[in-house]
């Protein structure tokens, strides 16, 4: 059978699956379908400092193979969040990973800081890409000089493994992507959602109170693909893809593209046990294709 | 909760553009109350993408039933599927109508919202005294009329918007008349938010217990994707599907 293990050099991952932030809940709400110990790993639900209600619904519009959100990272707020961390990960040792969430770098670092004294999470995800908060749907992600800045902070300041996650919303992906590497990141997680607009013709409004929405789900994948290839091309850091990863297959063209590990986002809220469907469907495609392990493709593309 | 395959038994028209699906599960047959409801895909593809919640109308296991009405390409999906065709489903989920002995219990239904308040009947007409009220838009869209006839209750009253075939009127015309006539203490309802903002300004400050069964357009169906939410009348939002989809009257901000 196939070694399914995913090396990101500062942690050895049982298989390469990780339902995404803002798809998975705390963890603890899968519980009920799964064990949360078939996973590589999983990333909770991103945090502010404070706690947070959301946007103004509507929150989601569907489109064809795809999702719009505009959910606003609703949310306890990083205290509030150290005991659902708790009661989680005392009921798996699949690594945690936390994604944090700031207003500015002052409030990264906050939140990180919180965080970063927790045994029972592994590693932080910094978002820095999020579309639904920011005015305009800005981000450190839209320049490498302010994605340095903030990774460097974070890496001052705080020890667990950094995973960078970067927007696709800007001209020049890779570039933001070696700020990140530049500024000692350990490794990069890509795509975050496409920003997009939904219009309702009758009343002639934008569906969206915030106008724009990012879109995640299948419809996004030759998108996201093309562009972990191009980040993977970029750095030499561990890259993790997201978007719109569906089955075993897809997960062995993200590592085809050069990812070492990748994230389930959308598939999780349409299908609870989706992200265990796509492990066993990897490791029997691996089978079938003779694939001994991951590292045998990644990046392997005969071209 | 689970998600499984649920093989369709029977998939027929009730009447106009709705239809009545019985669903084979133990699980969901056997764990399901009146409140629950189910995330049902409507296609095997990625289009559309999401699941579709419905309330369960009744249960008689190893089979449950859902109604809709055909207004989409999701029910129209739905609509297509035949006997032994396999559906993906996730379920009994959300909360439930409190459950209680020798009440005098008025449900009060609008349009398709008679999922649950069937399912009450049927489950607690033998403990409790129930009444009904139950309107729509028009008798076409008044459903299940004849099966809720085959319980005993201790009064029905039905309308619709323009007078087809019933009273013409809304559920609100007559309620403080029947919840006196009736000695009702507790209502549950279902149906559209503006039967909800209309039942609060009606009869919201009588000082019975009202539960609604609110309706959403729903991402997920168990709480993780924060999408389907109402404005609580603490301020804060509230998920219809993990926090209720059965929630005390007053929990809700009405806008009226």
């Amino acid at each position: 059978m196939a070694d399914l293990t995913a090396d990101l050099g500062f942690i050895k991952l049982k298989n390469p699956v990780i339902p995404a932030s803002g798809t998975f809940g705390y963890g603890g709400e899968f519980l009920q379908f799964f064990d949360l110990d078939l996973l590589g790993a999983f990333v909770m639900k991103g945090v502010y400092s404070e706690e947070r209600g959301g946007n103004e619904p509507p929150r989601i519009w569907e489109t064809p193979s795809g999702l719009l959100n505009s959910i606003g990272l609703a949310g306890p707020g990083a205290e509030g969040l150290r005991g659902i961390i708790k009661e989680v990960a005392s009921k798996t040792s699949t690594p945690i990973i936390v994604n944090v969430c700031g207003g500015n770098d002052e409030e990264y670092l906050e939140v990180a800081r919180v965080l970063d004294v927790m045994e029972e999470v592994a590693m932080l995800e910094l978002n820095i890409s999020c579309p639904n908060v920011r005015s305009g749907g800005s981000c450190p992600a839209q320049s490498p000089s302010d994605t340095k800045k903030v990774v460097r902070l974070l890496k001052e300041n705080t020890k667990k493994p950094l995973i960078v996650k970067l927007s696709p919303n800007v001209s020049d992906v890779p570039s933001v992507a070696r700020a990140a590497e530049e500024a000692g990141a350990d490794a990069i997680s890509v795509v975050n959602t496409f920003l997009g607009l939904a219009l309702d013709v009758k009343n002639r409004k934008p569906v969206f109170k915030n106008f724009f929405a990012g879109l995640s789900g299948p419809a996004i994948k030759p998108l996201a693909l093309k562009i972990v290839w191009e980040v993977a091309e970029a750095v030499n850091i561990p890259v993790i893809g997201i978007g719109g990863i569906m089955t075993g297959r897809d997960v062995l063209e993200f590592i085809l593209a050069g990812a070492t590990a990748i994230q389930t986002g959308t598939v999780n809220i349409i299908e609870p046990t989706g992200s265990v469907r796509i492990i066993n469907e990897t490791l029997e495609l691996m089978d079938e294709l003779k694939i001994d392990n991951l590292e045998e493709i990644r990046g392997g593309l005969n071209i | 909760m689970k998600e499984e395959a649920c093989r369709v038994i029977t998939n027929t028209i009730i009447q106009g553009r709705y239809y009545l699906m019985k669903l084979e599960s133990s699980h969901i047959s056997e764990n399901s109350k009146p409140g629950n409801f189910v995330m049902v895909a409507v296609s095997g593809s990625n289009d559309p993408l999401l699941k579709r919640p419905f309330g369960i109308f009744k249960t008689d296991p190893p089979y449950f039933y859902i109604y809709y009405e055909v207004v989409g390409k999701g029910s129209e999906l739905l609509a297509s599927k035949m006997t032994g065709d396999l559906v993906m489903v996730v379920g009994p989920l959300g909360n439930t109508f409190p459950e209680y002995e020798n009440e005098n219990i008025l449900l009060v239904g609008g349009g398709r919202g008679i999922a649950p308040l069937y399912f009450a009947i049927e489950q607690y007409s033998g403990s409790n005294n129930l009444s009904l009220i139950y309107g729509a838009r028009s008798k076409d869209d008044l459903l299940f009329t004849e099966e809720i006839g085959k319980f005993a209750l201790k009064e029905k009253a039905f309308y619709t918007d323009d007078g087809s075939g019933f009273t013409k009127g809304q559920v609100t015309t007559d309620i403080k008349e029947i919840i006196e006539r009736n000695g009702i203490n507790i209502t549950f309802s279902c149906g559209p938010d503006k039967m909800f903002e209309s039942l609060n300004s009606e009869i919201g400050s009588l000082g019975i217990s009202n539960f609604v069964s609110m309706e959403a357009f729903m991402g997920c169906g168990f709480g993780i994707c924060y999408s389907c939410v109402v404005k609580g009348s603490d301020g804060k939002y509230k998920k219809v599907c993990s926090d209720g989809p059965v929630f005390r009257m007053e929990e809700i901000k009405w806008q009226i």
